[in-house]
C-alpha cells in the first residue's frame, strides 16, 4: 500500500524515536561529563605537590592541603592565556610547617567554619556566592594584605596570615568599606583555619577566574579600588 | 578555528571548549545529523 503523500512530520514514531535518541545521548554525555569533572577536580596527594614544586611543572588543579607549607605566587601564562597560581619556595604559616595530617585538619576546620559562617552570603568563593564583598577566591594573593599593603598595615602584624586572622577575629573594628564586615564571633584557632582555607583556595588553578585580577591589582596601586 | 590545548588536565571536554561556540557545534552536529537519517529511515517506511 503505497503512500506517496506521507508526511514523517504526523509521524508518531519519528517523534518517539528522536526523542529517545535525544534524551539517550544527553544521559550518556552527561555520565561521561561527570566522570571527566571528577578527575579535574580530585585533591592531589602531598606527593604531587613535592613533584610539581621540585620540577617547576604544574600542579594538580587542586593541589594538597600541605600547599600552605608555599609561597603562592599568582603569574600571566602567555601559552594558556591567563594568570595561574605558582608554587615556589617553602615559607612558615604561622611560624611553622604543617604535616599533611594537620594541614588537612586545619583546612577541614577552616571549610567547616566557611559553612557555619556563611561567607558565601556576602562573599564568593570560587565563583559561588555574592559580590556584596570582596570575592575570596585569591584573597591571599591579593597585593593589600601583602607586606606595606593597607590591609596588613591596618592590623598592625608582620605576615599575611597573622594580619587575615587578626582582622577575621575582629572584622568590625577595621574600617575597611562602606559595607564592614560584621563581628560574626570567629575565634582564634577557627581564624587560622579560614586563612588557611583561603591561601589553600588561592592555590587553586580556576582557569585565571576570577578574569583580570592583575588588572585590578594595577588599579588598586595607582589608587583604585582594590583586587575585589 | 583549532587552537593547541593548553589546559592542566587533557579532557576531551576541555579541547572542545577552547572557543564559544566549539562545544555548542560539536553538540548540535552529533544530536541533529541521526535526526536526518531517522527521518528517512521513518519516510522510507511509510512510503511502503
Amino acid at each position: 500500500m503505497a503512500n506517496e503523500n506521507a508526511s514523517v512530520w504526523t509521524s508518531i514514531r519519528f517523534w518517539r524515536r528522536s526523542a529517545a535518541w535525544v534524551t539517550g545521548f544527553a544521559v550518556i554525555l552527561l555520565i561521561w561529563l561527570t566522570f571527566d569533572t571528577l578527575g579535574q577536580i580530585s585533591m592531589g596527594t602531598d606527593a604531587d605537590l613535592q613533584k610539581a614544586v621540585a620540577e617547576k611543572k604544574e600542579n594538580k588543579r587542586v593541589p594538597a592541603p600541605t600547599v600552605i607549607n608555599y609561597h603562592i605566587d599568582y603569574k600571566m601564562d602567555t601559552r594558556r592565556g591567563h594568570e595561574v597560581p605558582v608554587i615556589g619556595a617553602k615559607e612558615p604559616f604561622f611560624g611553622k610547617e604543617w604535616s599533611p595530617k594537620e594541614a588537612a585538619a586545619l583546612l577541614h576546620l577552616g571549610k567547616l567554619t566557611s559553612q557555619a559562617k556563611n561567607c558565601m552570603n556576602c562573599h564568593t568563593l570560587l565563583g559561588n556566592g555574592a559580590y556584596y564583598a570582596p570575592d575570596l577566591t585569591k584573597a591571599w594573593i591579593d597585593p593589600a594584605w601583602q607586606k606595606g599593603g593597607p590591609m596588613q598595615a591596618m592590623t598592625g602584624k608582620n605576615t599575611v596570615e597573622e594580619a587575615m586572622a587578626e582582622f577575621l577575629q575582629h572584622p568590625s573594628q577595621y574600617p575597611t568599606h562602606a559595607r564592614m564586615m560584621p563581628n560574626l564571633g570567629i575565634t582564634a584557632e577557627e581564624a587560622k583555619g579560614l586563612v588557611a582555607f583561603l591561601k589553600h583556595m588561592s592555590s587553586i588553578d580556576t582557569n585565571g577566574f576570577p578574569r583580570n585580577f592583575s588588572k585590578t591589582v594595577d588599579q588598586f596601586k595607582t589608587g583604585g579600588t582594590n583586587a575585589h | 578555528m583549532f587552537e593547541p590545548f593548553t589546559d592542566v588536565v587533557p579532557s576531551f571536554f576541555g579541547m572542545l571548549n577552547q572557543g564559544p561556540l566549539t562545544l555548542t557545534i560539536f553538540l548540535h552536529t552529533v544530536i541533529v545529523l541521526p535526526m536526518f537519517w531517522i527521518y528517512f529511515q521513518e519516510k522510507k517506511r511509510l512510503k511502503k
